[in-house]
């Protein structure tokens, strides 16, 4: 990427421009239109149906902070991101090497971990909401089989139950997109240097921390930002299984929006928290890639 | 070349389809959204449109169903596209933020005195505003508490109970029995309105005649102490806060649950899937005075439609004898016209009359800006009693602060 990168807008030859001019007209009118929108909405009291009501200044905003249900969302919210993002990294890792070795059914074994991929977040989180039901779920008649409860218990009934649930079907749910980049990561580190560890006396878990780890490091790191984009932004899995609740103790900042703008009809706070959530994930990915290290060759 | 050919065919087609679009001028198509109360809703309105065309050549009424839960959310989505349909179904309650908007039409100005003598006078009421009426009430439905009957005799109740004394004196023979007494409602829609039951039969109120809120009185911390040591004791589905009305009507039909506070409607649905269970259906319990709520669903027809007067010609219609009785039976509903109430098959039907004479009693949700609010803060307020995290005073107290903000007092 480095090398292209005097090829910038200002030293492209004039036709060249001119040519690239329609899809890039088009491109910032697709996304800087809606920022745009959200600019004016949050600055305006606006009613349910989108009527302007009249301009507000910073009121929404000022509005959204001082709400203290906005604060806990904001901070569950991060707890929600560090632990899905950390915990599906932590699992797709081993997964990864586990698919990247040479056993028999590989490619079945392969095929089983992708296949949730496949399965749409709602219907996952329906199936899971099902499984954790008090009274006729999976897991309930599973543990009760076991003897390890003797009635049911209502998972969703508490947000300390409820939400490290969440959380793992997050992890859950993460994993084949993770594992389909650290295997495609492991796919590039050619095999002969493992045999040279190996004639050096290097150990598995040796070679795992000295060869694999950093090799892997730059597509450890694409993972971690793209997952924290999109598992910051997830929706589905919390709003399907609890809406938030119960007393607003599962909301993150993404379902307490959607609350705000389509429960309440409060179009202007919504708008307000979705411009603080892009500064959020902006000022979080910036910081990220900037604490990695250069070099990473 | 080949360009200005393609201008000439684009040309053509376009001068086409505006004379084949000035043909059918006549013809109107209405667009309509309903809810989907069942799987019946549906079919319901196809046939009833197919009708309406039979009946007038020409015009069309294309049916949108859509779920209770996404309906306001679709509306939002739809208006704010300016991509509405002309008539839609929406819970009054919402009316009012339609009505500041100006959105809707108020109907009075298409009513005959005849249309409006149509329709039993309580259920006109909540879609007036301002003296005006806005919508046309197309489904109604009050509460009533269900009872296991097996459960109840067993309990020493065979008619159900009376009070809420009875209702704790009757759970814990149930939970002796190994069952769940009192269904307690507290996830989902209207966790709020299931509190209410109490709040109202104790003699409380949810909002003032001031405006206010008014649910933070020592009739609402009564009401509220009660539920509270009814899930203590045992005497509820243990984890409220993990059951919908869904999931409590399911107990019920499972005959897992003795009592259970709901819809009419569950009489169809027991009646199609447990046609064998018995039950009565008992007022809700008192405690000072008699209680019950009384919701009513309106159709609205928007401002913007083009076609307003073919889409009241449809409204006329639906809310003919004929169709309104098929509407109200397959779905469960309570009559809001006249001529259903005097049907046989609601005057024959004693569960059904059981609800019907409620209605004295009724609470209506009020048509004011904030009640969504309200209805979210109190939610969250019972949801934090229930969960043991703050007592009925203090939870009522922080209830009582938010809804006034959002009631603008």
């Amino acid at each position: 990427m480095a090398a292209r990168r005097p090829t910038a807008i200002g030293v492209l030859p004039f036709p060249v421009l001119v040519m690239i001019a329609p899809s890039l007209l088009l491109a910032a009118f697709v996304i800087l239109y809606p920022v745009w929108e959200i600019l004016r909405l949050s600055v305006h009291e606006i009613s349910r149906f989108g009527l302007v009501r009249g301009f507000v200044g910073w009121d929404n905003f000022t509005g959204v902070l001082a709400d203290p249900s906005f604060r806990a969302s904001l901070w569950r919210t991060l707890i929600w991101t560090g632990a899905v993002v950390g915990g599906t990294v932590l699992v797709s890792v081993p997964t990864a090497v586990i698919l990247n070795l040479d056993f028999a059914g590989r490619g079945l074994a392969r095929a089983l971990v992708m296949l949730p991929w496949s399965v749409s977040l709602s219907m996952a989180s329906i199936v899971w909401l099902w499984s954790f039901n008090a009274d006729y779920g999976l897991i309930n008649t599973i543990l009760q089989s076991l003897g390890l409860i003797a009635r049911g218990v209502p998972w969703m009934a508490r947000p300390e139950t409820a939400f490290p649930i969440e959380i793992a079907i997050g992890v859950i749910v993460s994993i084949p997109f993770t594992t389909t980049i650290l295997l495609g990561g492991l796919a590039s580190i050619p095999g002969d240097i493992y045999e040279a560890a190996r004639i050096d006396g290097a150990g598995p878990l040796r070679q795992f921390r000295a060869l694999t780890l950093p090799l892997l490091r730059n597509f450890i790191n694409i993972a971690v930002v793209l997952n924290i984009i999109h598992v910051f932004n997830s929706f589905p899995i919390i709003w399907i299984m609890t809406q938030g609740g119960p007393d607003d103790g599962t909301h993150i900042l993404i379902t307490y929006l959607y609350d705000l703008a389509f429960r309440l009809g409060k179009p202007g706070p919504a708008a307000a928290i979705s411009l603080i959530m892009l500064a959020i994930l902006f000022a979080f990915t910036f910081l990220y890639l900037r604490l990695q290290p250069k070099d990473a060759s | 070349m080949t360009r200005f050919k393609r201008i000439t065919h684009l040309a053509a087609a376009a001068a086409l389809s505006l004379a084949s679009m000035a043909a059918a001028a006549r013809a109107d198509t209405v667009r309509i959204t309903v809810s989907f109360y069942s799987a019946a809703t549906g079919p319901y309105f196809e046939k009833m449109a197919a009708a309406f065309t039979a009946a007038n050549p020409g015009h069309e009424v294309k049916i949108e169903v859509v779920n209770w839960p996404s309906l306001l959310q679709k509306l939002q989505t739809d208006i704010a596209g300016n991509a509405n349909p002309d008539i839609s179904i929406i819970g009054t309650r919402w009316l009012l933020d339609f009505v500041r908007d100006d959105l809707v039409e108020p109907l009075d100005g298409h009513m005959s005195a005849d249309f409006r003598n149509r329709f039993i006078g309580t259920f006109l009421k909540p879609a007036e505003i301002k003296g005006k009426v806005y919508g046309l009430p197309i489904a109604a439905s009050a509460r009533a508490l269900y009872y296991n009957k097996a459960m109840l005799t067993a309990a020493g109740m065979p008619d159900g109970p009376k009070t809420w004394d009875d209702v704790a004196a009757a759970a814990e023979k149930i939970k002796a029995a190994g069952g769940n007494g009192f269904g307690l409602m507290a996830k989902g829609t209207e966790v709020d309105v299931y509190w209410y039951y109490a709040l109202w039969t104790h003699g409380g109120q949810v909002i003032g005649p001031d405006g206010k809120a008014a649910f933070n009185t020592p009739a609402g911390v009564k009401s509220l102490a009660m539920y509270k040591s009814f899930l203590d004791r045992g005497l509820t589905e243990p984890g409220p806060t993990d059951y919908t009305r869904e999931d409590l009507q399911n107990q019920f039909k499972q005959g897992r649950l003795g009592m259970v506070i709901t819809a009419p409607f569950l009489i169809n649905q027991i009646n199609k899937e447990v046609p064998n269970l018995q039950y009565g259906i008992a007022p809700v319990p008192t405690g000072t005075n008699a209680a019950t709520y009384a919701v009513t669903d309106s159709v609205v027809m928007f401002k913007n439609s083009k076609v307003k007067d073919t889409a009241w010609k449809f409204l006329d219609f639906l809310f003919s004898a004929g169709p309104r009785i098929e509407f109200t039976k397959s779905e469960g509903f309570l009559p809001t016209t006249k001529a259903e109430a005097a049907d046989p098959y609601f005057t024959g039907n004693e569960r059904l009359q059981t609800f019907v004479n409620l209605l004295p009693n009724a609470q209506f949700a009020p048509t004011i800006t904030g009640w969504e609010d309200t209805a979210k803060a109190v939610t969250n307020a019972l949801q934090s009693v229930y969960l043991g995290t703050a007592t009925p005073e203090a939870a009522l107290k922080k209830a009582e602060d938010i809804a006034n903000q959002a009631l603008g007092k």
